[in-house]
């Protein structure tokens, strides 16, 4: 056991990680003997749909948990975002890339919002963030008056987001365009939690505050950014949302936080700050969406899937507290 | 003086790598207030805590009431009746006060809790100790003198017959200190034995019988109070004269120019008209006891805590920090007394915490240049001879002296010309600790500015070139390297004024 | 001399009766009364018996569950999943009666009986496995959540309608006469402000409750069993939370699978602005039932100035926020 521990590669990749996508397999596996469909292109397809938006979701709030905060408004605001720009595409006759850029300033601006209440006025993350999720699922019903919101199909006009998602050649081939841009985003923002400034000092702080900002950094900042980047994760995550699921409703979307911070935690990063890893969302992205598609191919009730998903993260907390403890 | 109600005799406790008590004997009568004294790190609060048993010793033994002990922890040690009075209250704020006097054991009336007759029993405690404190007020209401009476109160209820107070004079004023001691002398009269640890040779002088002096973890001896002076109590403390190479000359340049005055700072109670220069090239010594408001003095011309008013000059030129940024940019750096809590980040490396503060220079475009920050590092792990496998080992995995190269190191690359350095050796390890001093000598020679706070009398007079003294806030004293002694130190330390 | 003893404040928060009842909630009061007052004068319709009456309906699970969630905040923890467990708890007890024909006396039994289980649940995490308060009971949220609508298949539950056989039990919130409908249920969540206040004041549970919210560390150096008594802070809110779901099934026809996030909000910050302290150590009871007052006016009342009912969500919000920095700053000013 130590010895495959020591392995340079493993080393590199990180243990947890690597037992991670043994579990990833391990589901398919089990899945696909469950339920013979589960081989197909399709339903793999129907599985990464799901973990699009998830995977942008779980990079923000990666952020925000690596300062030693949490975001609860994830899901929410990226519903508000999706009804936002929707209501102005469909409802407006608003151009198309507006309405995009539209949805990541929404983002923004509750990541704003979030990140000024917590890192210049002291309040707690988890309630502010609680209380911004209201304030989210009301601003969606708000704008649309409690309507439901479908974006354009593929086929109508300013359709052409849905290529974002899926693209389908004159042959009838379906690619996932989104796996390729989720892939990209999460190189890049990977490389801006570990290369640059913003993702050091981001890290640090969320490891030991006080000392960074003896240092003479300017912590608040710093803080304010990761929710800001979070927000806007969000945003980018309503349009994938909707590029594959089309209609959205007002006043939903909380049950997607707890698949993001899930998938964080389960991919090693530390609820208590200062520990965090892109990678490890992405697996952990990938676990949920097909433990999601699974559910949803054997015919279980859906339901099951969100006390899968708070017994996953009572587990990775626990275990985490437990390895803290036991290295003090 | 009555008989002796407890005896401790040849206790000897080690930590790893620290002989923290060498065989000490401590002897209480009935009716006696004894005093504890020593200097920081003497050993006095190691002692008490063996004897409450929060450390079981590994040597020696404790005999009270005629029967040899040995408790497993405090609240043991409170049901026999020795209870300490600690520096930092254990208190419930949100409580009242007879509420906290009798957490834990409240009197019950037909399975409610009965407030009136907890609030009837501590009136009656407060008035056995002639107290005039409202048994129905918040607990944080109080002031901190009325807080310790409280502590004395709920001491008392326990049924005390011996009673530790540990430094109870060090957050009072003149007049709670007076009423203090009454509560002292009239417990005193009602035979029970005290042990009083204090910093304060006038205190010392004024209420207790006997003293028992401490230093470095070892027993140095016993005197009745009224048969010695002063500064017999003093001799014993510093005793010793075995550091290596006392400076007996300020090495700084004649004429060097003051790059840092600080005039007429105050922060709150710790920190109240401060004025002092540095010079050039210098090591100014900031010396006292514990609690004295060096520490606070440096956070709050860092910018760590605010500042109520005083004006800091840089270089001649006037400058205001409020926050450690503004600090950092006029070049000065703060190494805390707390490296783990206020100086590294242990769970990053050694690279990482080396740019913590200059890292927009090591950056190659958006991104960080690690090929150069691996570089500095690397660099200054050299020139300070810090151990450790590489610049990309975790800090929480150095030693304490290594780690505190590593903030060393911090400062450096940011190339800041004043560096406080707060007790620099502190929980470092004798080896390290010479490397350490050599580092600092060659920064000054380099040209560089040192404050250096240290409760350690040896490095005092080993180092610095010029020494400020402080006690209860203020500064009490200013002293050249030439004319500095153990003593004339330590007197300005326990000035009060 | 005493004077002289004591860090003091403005001349009005030292009136002792002022201390006695809490400058906050003199305060809170006042907002209530200028609310109350605002839209009688804006709205001729709120001025109405029936919406006063529907207001109370619709405070008395917020309330039940914000007198619970106040005694996890004096321990300076939280419990978030009062609010889909009340959903989850209604379900149980629905289904029970629907489709298992249970009669409705073992429907509020069970009903209460797993809002204990998740109470326990919570306390054990939180004062056992130490997890943070907000973590742990984020995922009893999502547990709650999920099991409501598992045991039922995902059907909604509705519970016996009133003027039924099996309705008896709406009229412990809402009794009707026939000529007038008398909130019973007001008396009731008086009552039981009337004994959780006594719980939190004069026993030990409530003594070493805000003893652990003030100081952990000390209260167990004090010999008390922290474990025990943070944890029966958690079983008290789930309890709390329990007849909250009954008296969320009395006042609706309908309870649906998949709701409830969001209500415990409503309770935290109700709680939040009578004066319980995010930080542990200080709250009263009667503080809570104010303060959930305010959000529920605030709430009814929007619609009848013309304002959409969706701003419900975006006013807890604020108030939320607003209550919070409040006590931010408070602590602040305390040390």
């Amino acid at each position: 056991m130590d010895k495959i521990k020591n392995n340079a590669l493993v080393k590199k990749i990180g243990f947890n990680r690597l037992v991670l996508c043994c579990v990833l397999l391990l589901m398919y596996i089990v899945f696909a003997i469950l339920s013979p469909t589960f081989l197909s292109y399709n339903r793999i397809l129907s599985a990464l749909n799901y973990s699009y938006f998830l995977g942008f979701l779980a990079i923000g709030v990666t952020f925000v948990i690596a300062t030693g905060g949490i975001d609860f408004s994830i899901g929410p605001v990226m519903f508000a975002a999706a009804l936002i720009s929707g209501h102005l595409l469909t409802k407006s006759g608003v151009p198309l890339p507006v309405c995009l850029l539209v949805s990541v300033l929404v983002g923004v601006i509750y990541g704003v919002i979030n990140g000024y209440l917590v890192a210049y006025c002291g309040l707690p993350s988890f309630i502010t963030s609680m209380a911004s999720m209201q304030m989210a699922k009301g601003a969606g019903s708000v704008f649309t008056k409690t309507q439901t919101i479908s974006w354009p199909q593929a086929a109508e006009a300013s359709g052409w987001y849905r290529n974002l998602v899926k693209f389908r050649t004159a042959g009838g081939v379906q690619i996932p365009t989104g796996l390729i841009i989720l892939v990209i985003a999460m190189i890049i923002f990977s490389m801006i939690l570990t290369k640059t400034k913003a993702g050091r000092y981001i890290l640090c702080l969320g490891s030991n505050k006080e000392a960074v900002r003896l240092s003479g950094v300017n912590v608040k900042k710093w803080e304010m950014l990761a929710f800001v980047i979070c927000g806007m994760c969000a945003g980018i995550a309503a349009i994938f949302f909707v590029g594959a699921y089309t209609t959205i409703q007002p006043g939903l979307g909380d049950t997607f936080n707890n698949e993001a911070i899930a998938s964080c935690v389960m991919g090693g990063t530390s609820m208590s700050g200062g520990l965090a890893s892109i990678g490890g969302s992405f697996i952990g992205v990938m676990i949920i969406s097909l433990l999601q598609e699974g559910i949803l191919a054997m015919g279980i009730q859906k339901d099951w899937q969100y006390v899968i998903t708070g017994v996953i993260v009572l587990v990775a907390v626990t275990a985490d507290i437990r390895s803290r403890r036991r290295k003090n | 003086m009555g008989e002796v109600i407890l005896t401790m005799k040849g206790i000897d406790k080690s930590f790893p790598g620290v002989h923290a008590l060498d065989h000490v004997d401590l002897e209480v009568r009935k009716g006696e207030v004894h005093a504890l004294m020593g200097e920081n790190g003497a050993g006095k609060s190691t002692l008490m805590k063996v004897l409450t048993g929060i450390y079981s010793k590994d040597e020696g033994t404790i005999t009270y009431e005629g029967r040899e002990i040995e408790f497993t922890n405090p609240r043991e040690a409170q049901d026999a009746g020795i209870v300490i009075v600690h520096q930092e209250l254990n208190m419930m704020g949100h409580l009242t006060v007879a509420q906290n006097i009798f957490i834990g054991r409240e009197p019950m009336k037909g399975g409610l809790i009965d407030d009136g007759k907890m609030n009837e029993e501590a009136r009656k405690l407060f008035g056995m100790l002639n107290i005039e404190i409202d048994p129905t007020e918040k607990m944080s209401r109080l002031t901190v003198g009325k807080q310790q009476m409280c502590e004395i109160a709920k001491a008392i209820s326990h049924d005390a017959k011996v009673i530790v107070f540990d430094e109870p004079s060090a957050a009072l004023t003149e007049a709670e200190i007076e009423e203090l001691f009454k509560i002292i002398r009239d417990l005193r009269a009602k035979e029970m034995g005290i042990v009083y640890i204090s910093h304060r040779m006038d205190e010392i002088k004024v209420i207790t019988d006997r003293v028992t002096v401490m230093r470095d973890g070892g027993y140095v001896g016993t005197l009745v109070t009224a048969e010695s002076t002063k500064d017999d109590i003093i001799n014993m403390m510093v005793g010793r004269v075995i550091y290596e190479d006392p400076k007996t000359q300020s090495t700084v340049k004649p004429g060097a120019p003051v790059v840092l005055k600080v005039e007429h700072l105050n922060a709150g109670k710790m920190v109240q008209d401060v004025s002092f220069e540095l010079h050039k090239g210098e090591i100014l010594g900031f010396s006292g006891l514990m609690g004295a408001g060096r520490t606070e003095t440096a956070r709050a011309l860092f910018g760590a805590d605010p500042k109520e008013s005083g004006e800091i000059y840089v270089n001649g030129e006037k400058v205001e920090i409020k926050t450690p940024m503004d600090a950092v940019k006029c070049g000065i750096g703060y190494l805390s007394e707390d490296r783990k809590r206020f100086g590294i980040v242990t769970a990053k490396t050694v690279a990482e915490n080396t740019t913590m503060a200059c890292l927009e220079e090591y950056m190659k475009g958006i991104f960080i240049d690690s090929r150069r920050e691996n570089e500095v590092a690397q660099k200054y792990v050299d020139d300070l001879k810090t151990k450790t496998p590489g610049v990309d080992q975790l800090v929480v995995n150095l030693s304490g002296g290594n780690q505190q190269k590593v903030v060393i190191a911090k400062w450096l690359a940011k190339n800041c010309d004043i560096l406080i350095f707060d007790e620099p050796t502190r929980g470092i390890d004798v080896g390290a600790k010479s490397e350490i001093y050599h580092l600092m000598n060659e920064l000054v020679a380099e040209g560089k500015s040192i404050i250096m706070i240290s409760s350690e009398m040896t490095e005092i007079l080993r180092m610095s070139d010029r020494i400020v003294v402080m006690c209860e806030g203020k500064k009490t004293g200013e002293i050249d390297i030439a004319e500095a002694t153990q003593e004339n130190i330590m007197h300005a330390a326990t000035l009060r004024k | 001399m005493m004077a002289n003893n004591v860090k003091k404040g403005n001349a009005f928060t030292e009136n002792p009766i002022v201390r006695a009842i809490g400058t906050q909630k003199i305060v809170v009061v006042a907002v209530l009364i200028i609310l109350f007052g605002f839209f009688c004068i804006a709205s001729p319709a709120f001025r109405q018996y029936s919406t006063i009456l529907s207001i109370m309906d619709y405070s008395y699970y917020t309330t039940l569950m914000a007198i619970g969630v106040t005694f996890c905040l004096i321990t300076g923890g939280v419990d978030l999943s009062i609010g889909t467990g009340i959903i989850c708890y209604g379900l149980l007890g629905g289904f029970l009666i629907n489709h298992k024909g249970m009669p409705v006396a073992v429907g509020l039994l069970v009903t209460l009986l797993a809002a204990l289980v998740i109470g326990t649940l919570n306390g054990a995490l939180v004062a056992i496995l130490e997890l943070p308060p907000f973590i742990a009971t984020l995922c009893t949220m999502m547990i709650c959540r999920g099991l409501g609508s598992i045991a039922t298949g995902g059907l909604s539950q509705n519970w016996p309608p009133a003027g039924s056989e099996q309705g008896w039990f709406r009229s412990i919130f809402k009794l009707d006469l026939g000529t007038i409908k008398l909130p019973l249920g007001f008396v009731w969540v008086l009552l039981l402000v009337i004994l959780m206040s006594v719980v939190l004041n004069k026993t030990k549970v409530g003594r070493y409750i805000i003893a652990i919210g003030s100081n952990k560390e000390a209260t167990r150096l004090s010999g008390v069993n922290v474990i025990k008594y943070q944890m029966s802070a958690y079983i008290i809110s789930g309890f709390f939370a329990g007849l909250g779901a009954i008296a969320y099934a009395a006042t609706f026809q309908a309870i649906a699978p998949g709701t409830g996030a969001g209500l415990e909000l409503d309770a935290i910050g109700g709680a939040i602005i009578g004066g319980t302290s995010m930080n542990g150590g200080s709250g009263s009871v009667a503080g809570t039932l104010l303060g959930v007052f305010i959000m529920s006016m605030l709430k009814t009342g929007l619609p009848f100035i013309g304002l959409q009912a969706n701003w419900q969500q975006i006013i807890t919000g604020l108030v939320l926020i607003v209550a919070v920095y409040i006590d931010v700053l408070k602590n602040k000013k305390m040390q």
